[in-house]
């Protein structure tokens, strides 16, 4: 990371800009908090295999990957896809079976992977790009249903119903990550590693363009913006991040599940985010840790878990629109204006 | 050579026809107003200009080249920046990111779009601050622009535009909902830019546009019915009657 975090160095002419609150001209949360959320992240990798079982906790990253490349979608960019699971079973099968039949090594499975989840996003985000609202929604739905039906029919190579087991975990350079710990080691590196990518995404310009086609997609497109391909970008990095996260997937678990490529997986991943709070970087990881643990530790001891995910969804939406993250920005604000009573309160939750 | 000339330049939408026959010049360098009631077709009028409406008929030369049917992202690229008479912003960005993006999207080069920082581009930085300033918004730059007052957005609207250093600028009523004090800031500003950039400004305040313009179009249920300079749409016994709410002159 280069030192040029500090916000009154930003851009050629700063002394002129005045800085508010520590805020840099440009969008986005103070220096200071970005490293206080990054050490969070780091503490949670480090924490996290002590409270849960590193299968847990494995899919906990995993998943978070997944969330990642949805919010860029719909935190970001404006559009709700509920087909994110296209992408994410389309890459774990195409890479379980070369792992499987071909012998491939975990680093040609990751690229391929990365790579057929771009791919088929750029062909299913083609398609989406052309309409928008209800449509776009309803077209994201319709062409995972048909991914799933494919998957569904051919089983000689997707196993159907029954799932293509079997996926192997080979040795990367070298380093056995057949082990649980190694596996969960990788993982989260692959994780930070894709936080870091993301996180600089956002930053960029194209982060810049998506979030103004969100805001206002007509204004965007009279700046000179190519709207369609400026979304169909934003599909293609969602997609790339989804097949990432579906190859470790099938290698967590040795199995593409036929689920995998389902709607309620794309489903599941819309309300992670959600509940942690799309349009936030960290949202999707928060999302993912309180969806996974839920269904993971909760279901053992409660059958009908789900309910208590339907509350969290049902406060999200009518109190938290920002989930975890506005919640937990609100609570700051209020503890600061209690500490003092005179001072200001910079509202930066979102309305 | 007219910077921009629309030929026989037409609109329907069905049994209305919004725009009808208009054939225009713009000369480069001149404030050139397009006046008119409501509902006369100055907006459509612009919408056709910047592709964001495709005509019926007829032709649009910018610089002598036919850009009808043309897409808005297209037209941005030509240098054709607008405003828009209903604020049209992005709210949750910042004001200088506002002004940026309009800068960036006329950058010569996209290099780094994905991966850059946006401080790396120090010309674009430059650029959006002069535009900020140039409305006096630059105090302001690193707040939300859903939190500025209506007055504020407006300039900022305007900023966005001139971020784009467009060859032909189209000003929709910057006035559009403005207290008196505020519109004699916003004239003040369009008299400022007069010179610098070619304008066609649409306006309905008959008095703002007399003091500033060099030429002056007059649009009436879609048609043109006169152009000409301020003292000559003055003494114009159509334009009198168009504003005076008389019949249809077509």
């Amino acid at each position: 990371m280069r030192s040029a975090n500090n916000p009154e160095a930003r851009h050629g002419s700063a002394g002129t800009r005045p800085s508010i609150g520590g805020l840099g001209a440009i969008s986005g949360p103070p220096a200071r908090q970005t490293k206080q959320a990054w050490l969070a992240i780091l503490a949670a990798v480090l924490l996290l295999p002590v409270f849960v079982r590193y299968a847990v906790a494995t899919e906990i990253w995993i998943f978070a990957i997944f969330g990642l490349g949805l919010n860029l979608l719909m935190g970001y960019t404006g559009l709700l896809s509920f087909g994110q699971a296209t992408f994410f079973g389309s890459a774990a099968y195409v890479a379980g079976y070369l792992l499987k039949y071909a012998n491939v090594g975990v680093l040609v499975a990751l690229v391929v992977g990365i790579a057929v989840g771009a791919a088929s996003a750029a062909v299913v985000g083609y398609l989406c790009v052309q309409r928008s609202g209800l449509y776009f929604i309803m077209l994201t739905f319709a062409l995972n249903q048909m991914f799933y039906f494919t998957a569904y029919q051919w089983t000689t190579v997707t196993g159907g119903e029954d799932g293509m087991p079997g996926v192997p975990r080979p040795a990367v350079l070298g380093f056995d990550v057949h082990g649980p710990l190694p596996y969960y080691v990788a993982v989260a590196v692959l994780f930070l590693a894709s936080m870091a990518v993301m996180k600089r995404l956002v930053e960029s310009p194209l982060g810049k363009i998506l979030q103004a086609i969100r805001d206002n997609e007509a204004r965007a497109e009279a700046l000179g913006y190519d709207v369609r391909r400026m979304k169909l970008l934003a599909f293609v990095v969602a997609g790339a991040f989804s097949g990432l996260a579906g190859v470790l997937y099938a290698m967590l678990f040795g199995i593409v599940p036929l689920e995998a490529i389902g709607f309620v997986f794309s489903g599941n991943v819309v309300f992670a985010t959600l509940i942690g709070g799309s349009g936030s970087l960290y949202g999707p990881v928060i999302g993912s840790f309180v969806f996974i643990w839920l269904s993971e530790s909760v279901s053992t001891i409660w059958q009908r878990w789900p309910l208590l995910l339907g509350v969290a969804f049902v406060i999200v939406v009518l109190f938290f629109r920002g989930g975890v993250v506005e919640a937990w920005a609100r609570v700051w604000a209020w503890r600061a204006a209690q500490r003092a009573p005179t001072a200001t309160v910079r509202h930066d939750a979102a309305p | 050579m007219p910077l921009l000339r629309t030929e026989r330049l037409t609109k329907s939408f069905g049994a209305l026809t919004a725009v009808n026959a208009v054939t225009l010049e713009v000369e480069a360098g001149s404030l050139h107003s397009v006046i008119g009631p409501n509902g006369a077709g100055k907006t459509t009028f612009f919408n056709l200009l910047t592709g964001q409406l495709t005509p019926t008929s007829g032709r649009i030369l910018f610089d002598g080249r036919d850009i009808a049917g043309t897409p808005p992202h297209d037209v941005a690229h030509l240098g054709i920046a607008r405003s828009f008479q209903r604020t049209s912003i992005f709210p949750t960005l910042s004001i200088f990111d506002n002004v940026w993006l309009a800068a960036f999207a006329r950058a010569r080069s996209w290099r780094g779009l994905g991966w850059r920082r946006a401080e790396r581009y120090p010309e674009l930085g430059d650029a959006a601050t002069a535009a900020l300033r140039s409305v006096g918004l630059e105090a302001k730059a690193a707040r939300p622009a859903r939190e500025i007052s209506h007055g504020e957005q407006r300039q900022l609207e305007l900023a966005i535009a001139l971020a784009a250093a467009p060859r032909l600028l189209l000003l929709d009523e910057p006035a559009a909902g403005l207290s008196p004090d505020e519109t004699q800031r916003m004239v003040a500003l369009v008299r400022q830019l007069k010179g610098r950039y070619t304008i066609v400004l649409i306006e309905h305040k008959i008095d703002v546009v007399m003091t500033i313009s060099d030429r002056i179009s007059v649009m009436h249920f879609g048609s043109l019915i006169a152009e000409g300079t301020p003292a000559e749409i003055q003494r114009n016994a159509d334009v009198r009657r168009a504003y005076l709410g008389g019949v249809s002159v077509a």
